[in-house]
């Protein structure tokens, strides 16, 4: 429950500027710290803190090329084949335009997929849209890089 | 110069479209559209110019085998010698609206030639566009090769 609350935090907490001379670090900070709580949702298979984070329309295409939507990605996290041990961030930037910013960064995932272990290590771009005072993502894909 | 002259004039056309945009997100939709196409005929042509004026210049381009570049590196790449790239069709393209900003997602297919060998791919694209004083500029750009 408490990962819930953090994201919900997160998502809401009002800003201690007001949004016009808020700077851009505050932003970056927040989305940062949603990239990071999502990594953590997924990690946990908390569907509710992911729901918080996604836009419905959001479009996610994985390592592997499949193109899913929000219900789709949703459902593969939610999957009992799949039981991630460690997931890390790396190398974040985040790229503030107007009302929108692009993140990109490596991710690094390794745990069990139908009994097997395996390893991942993805280059991703993430797409979010200021929504009110928050942000949601509305676009995510993924590329593999060597290990 | 034909294809930059054609880029150029797509860019200039839409830009209308891209003003009005409050008007509807349908004019915003084929005017990225068309934009993509551009892309795709200039990256056919080795056309630097006029991707150059639809690629922000603080572009963040992911290539298919997850090396990240920027808009310097990606356009290098585009004129290297080493890849020369003899069609590209996009299929597939959708593009979702959420206010000065658009994701486009499509598959692609693609073959050339590189170091002399040729080659076929077929990905997934993901590209992402803001509206700059009144021009869609691409801002990122993914793609993921289909591996199934």
């Amino acid at each position: 429950m408490w990962k819930l609350f953090f994201v919900f935090l997160l998502l809401l907490a009002p800003p201690r500027l007001p949004a016009q001379t808020k700077p851009p670090d505050a932003d970056q900070a927040r989305i940062l710290g949603l990239e990071n709580a999502w990594a953590r949702a997924v990690k946990q298979k908390d569907i509710s803190a992911l729901q918080m984070l996604l836009v419905p329309e959001l479009v996610y295409v994985d390592y592997d090329g499949t193109l899913m939507n929000k219900a789709e990605y949703l459902s593969s996290v939610h999957s009992f084949a799949l039981r991630p041990q460690r997931i890390v961030n790396e190398s974040i930037s985040v790229r503030l335009y107007g009302a929108a910013a692009v993140v990109t960064g490596v991710y690094r995932e390794n745990g069990e997929k139908g009994g097997k272990p395996y390893v991942l290590r993805e280059r991703f771009t993430d797409t979010w849209v200021r929504h009110g005072e928050s942000w949601m993502c509305v676009s995510s894909d993924s590329t593999l890089i060597g290990q | 110069m034909r294809a930059a002259g054609f880029v150029t004039a797509l860019v200039f056309a839409a830009l209308p479209f891209a003003a009005a945009q409050n008007t509807g997100d349908s004019a915003a939709v084929s005017n990225i559209l068309a934009l993509e196409h551009a892309w795709d005929q200039a990256q056919e042509r080795g056309d630097v110019k006029a991707m150059a004026a639809i690629l922000d210049n603080s572009l963040v381009y992911v290539d298919f085998d997850g090396q990240i570049l920027n808009k310097a590196g990606y356009l290098d790449r585009v004129k290297s010698n080493s890849v020369h790239m003899q069609q590209i069709i996009s299929e597939q393209m959708s593009v979702q609206m959420f206010g000065e900003t658009a994701i486009v997602i499509g598959s692609y297919r693609e073959k050339g030639v590189e170091n002399g060998k040729p080659y076929v791919r077929r990905g997934r694209f993901t590209d992402t566009w803001v509206l700059i004083n009144a021009h869609w500029m691409c801002i990122a750009a993914g793609t993921t090769p289909i591996l199934h």
